[in-house]
């Protein structure tokens, strides 16, 4: 099979994976015991008439399928009403998921920077104290409690170094969203994906020189990025150093020294191979932190889309739920690909 | 210390040994090679410093979830703070440099600290290991299926598969235990029998029921969310194993599919899958402790550490710094235990690692 219909295979399976995603949660949205309208509308507004005209607009008295078939369109045609916040639910997303991608970003750069020279360093200096710090470091990311190592992150850097905050989020000024939204409506696709980049605000703040902005961003979240790192940096660092160690055993990799090459450039032979599980395991990692560290977020007060979903379900907002439930199990199928495609681009000899 | 515990590894397997033989006299003749290997596995187990460092902190973590509950000083549901305000978060008094007061503190509640971590271990390890056990036989049950049949079965069940691992599974237990409390709530009080078994597996009172409810939705939660990564890796290995001539030869022999998944393709792809559930039980407790830690977990007066962790959240650091040390260390150490047990099982379970060690004894 060539890798363009590996592709088209590849894509077309995704149809029923994301449709599967959509209907189960539904099921769980529908299995809720109690009657979510009651927990949208507050009390004072227990107007009968409200709760009717609310019932009908979400089309809770027509069967399942139908009420499905609502959901379902009204997110394809973009019109679904966050029933708590009485916004748009993409708006909402439009606003947190950005957050998110931030945090996700920042804190890659940590991962990468920890576990790649960490898992090389080790697997050159086998079985020296390097080694065994990487070692301890993915024993301890593995068995820490998430939760009680923000803490004490927390407590290190905001309560005794004041190095950080925990309130709000920075967002880019006014006149840069205007000017990003000018951008989207004149440049049909590129303007628009510039512009979604720009709404990022470590981005939107660097294209409009706001750099104030960037500066309070990377202020606001180098902490939980660093803790999220460190959670996962020595379990990555340790593979790091396993297929290291594998490639430095290699054949081509005695050949390139009885050649007589230099030992840099034989570890750069080596390290070529060793990217290959690396990539698939840092693309997986960065999926999954693109699908919002709903603790991270709760304990640090971040308004990502991990805690948007996790106040969804608690409040039984569905509506929201859903929404967000479909863009991070896109944005993980769509990661799952790009990894697949650059393991066989990285890899000639995997052809699927 | 590393002999006697060889020693005693070996004596268990003796004692299984002569047990089998009762029941079938021939055994041990025909299974003389696996008690060999088993032998082996144990002598490379006890020359892992690691291993039997994991073996200890395991062992002390199951026989404080035995018998924690029993020896608990204090009870959960009695709050001191109602008869005396100054309890609230006492710090921790440990002997030479303060005495007379709870050894590691109090909690919100004045509730003794030790006690509390006491019931809490209990809580932890029962609800970890049931995850674990209930979740990975429905992933390997699946796994095998798939990759044995092939075509539109193995199809249908990687798609499920794949649709519960696009959802990011933090969120997807949150949902299931949100949503499942009530059902659960309902059953336990229709079933008095079964309020009373499960309370005792925790060491609860059985009319803290509704908060059992809320920890049993939890372990629901978990198991539905657990099966996936194991049948997809045990697919995985089976494709790979199944094309080998001794699966051929079985079906040649006539043998039934269930027989050849059972006796053939199952022992070859098992090491792998017990060292990962050594692991997954790390996970599944620092999981399940997180869950309640996001408050869908049981709520007071139950100590689950977790919960007691998010409730000093609240003060900290002025007041509670210590139990969110203390129940964060006690989770910290749970979690290593296992995470060092797998690490020296993965080594002692693989014959190419274990190798080594093998030459070295009979050298």
């Amino acid at each position: 099979m060539g890798f363009g219909s590996f592709i088209a295979r590849r894509i077309i399976t995704f149809i029923p994976t994301i449709i599967g995603v959509l209907f189960l949660t539904y099921i769980i949205a529908y299995a809720v015991p109690t009657d979510p309208v009651r927990a949208w509308v507050s009390e004072k507004l227990t107007d009968p008439k409200l709760i009717e005209r609310i019932r009908e607009e979400y089309k809770f008295n027509a069967p399942w399928y139908e009420q499905f078939a609502f959901f379902v369109t009204s997110i394809f045609t973009g019109s679904l009403r966050d029933p708590v916040r009485h916004t748009n639910v993409f708006d909402e997303i439009k606003t947190r998921f950005p957050v998110t991608v931030e945090l996700a970003l920042v804190s890659f750069i940590f991962l990468v920077a920890i576990s790649i020279p960490l898992g090389i360093l080790a697997a050159l200096y086998k079985d020296s104290w390097i080694d065994f710090l990487v070692r301890i470091l993915a024993f301890f990311g593995s068995s820490m409690p998430s939760f009680v190592l923000y803490y004490f992150m927390i407590l290190i850097f905001f309560s005794w170094l004041r190095a950080t905050y925990l309130a709000g989020i920075p967002m880019i000024s006014l006149q840069c969203m205007d000017k990003l939204n000018n951008i989207a409506t004149t440049y049909p696709v590129i303007g628009g994906v510039i512009a979604s980049i720009g709404y990022v605000p470590l981005f939107g703040g660097a294209m409009c020189g706001e750099w104030d902005v960037v500066s309070e961003t990377l202020k606001r979240l180098y902490v939980p990025a660093l803790s999220l790192a460190l959670l996962n940096g020595g379990f990555i660092a340790r593979i790091v150093r396993n297929s290291f160690l594998d490639a430095l055993g290699s054949e081509y990799i005695l050949f390139a020294k009885a050649r007589g090459l230099r030992r840099f450039n034989v570890w750069r032979h080596a390290l070529k191979n060793t990217m290959v599980p690396v990539t698939t395991i840092l693309g997986l990692s960065f999926g999954g932190l693109l699908s919002g560290a709903v603790i991270a977020e709760t304990v640090f007060n971040i308004p990502g889309i991990g805690r948007y979903m996790y106040e969804s379900i608690m409040r039984l907002n569905f509506p929201a739920l859903i929404a967000s439930v479909l863009l991070v199990a896109l944005i993980y199928v769509i990661i799952n690909l790009i990894v697949d495609i650059l393991y066989a681009y990285i890899d000639p000899r995997i052809r699927y | 210390m590393r002999d006697a515990v060889y020693n005693l590894l070996s004596k268990s397997i003796d004692l299984y040994v002569a047990l089998r033989d009762k029941i079938d006299p021939q055994w041990s003749m025909r299974n003389a090679s696996r008690i060999e290997e088993w032998r082996l596995m144990a002598y490379a187990f006890s020359r892992s410093y690691i291993g039997l460092l994991g073996g200890l902190i395991v062992f002390v973590t199951i026989v404080t979830a035995v018998i924690g509950p029993i020896i608990a000083p204090q009870p959960y549901w009695v709050y001191p703070v109602i008869e005396n305000e100054s309890l609230r978060y006492l710090p921790p008094c440990i002997p030479p440099i303060c005495s007379g007061g709870p050894l590691l503190g109090t909690d919100e509640w004045g509730r003794d600290l030790l006690s509390m971590i006491l019931y809490g271990v209990r809580i932890s390890f029962v609800i970890s290991v049931v995850i674990v056990l209930l979740g990975v036989p429905i992933g390997i049950l699946l796994g095998l299926v798939a990759g044995y049949r092939g075509g539109l079965v193995d199809e249908s069940i990687m798609r499920l598969t794949d649709m519960f691992l696009a959802f990011p599974g933090l969120i997807l237990a949150i949902a299931f235990a949100s949503v499942m409390p009530q059902r659960i709530r309902d059953i336990l009080e229709a079933s008095p029998p079964l309020r009373d078994f499960l309370s005792a597996i925790f060491g609860l009172r059985p009319q803290e029921y509704g908060q059992l409810a809320a920890l049993i939705s939890v372990w629901v939660a978990m198991v539905i969310v657990w099966w996936p990564g194991y049948a997809r890796i045990v697919r995985g290995t089976v494709l790979s194993v199944r094309e080998q001539p001794f699966v051929e030869a079985a079906k040649l022999l006539g043998l039934s599919t269930s027989k050849i998944l059972y006796r053939h393709i199952l022992p070859n792809i098992i090491s792998p899958i017990i060292v990962m559930m050594t692991f997954d039980l790390a996970t599944a407790t620092l999981a399940a402790a997180a869950l309640s830690f996001l408050g869908l977990g049981p709520q007071e007066p139950v100590p689950e550490l977790g919960y007691l962790i998010s409730k000093a959240g609240q003060f900290f650091p002025e007041k509670s710094l210590h139990v969110v040390a203390i129940v964060g260390s006690i989770l910290l150490i749970i979690a290593l235990g296992w995470n060092l047990l797998g690490d020296a099982l993965r080594d002692v379970l693989d014959p190419k690692t274990r190798r080594s060690l093998e030459f070295r004894r009979r050298g």
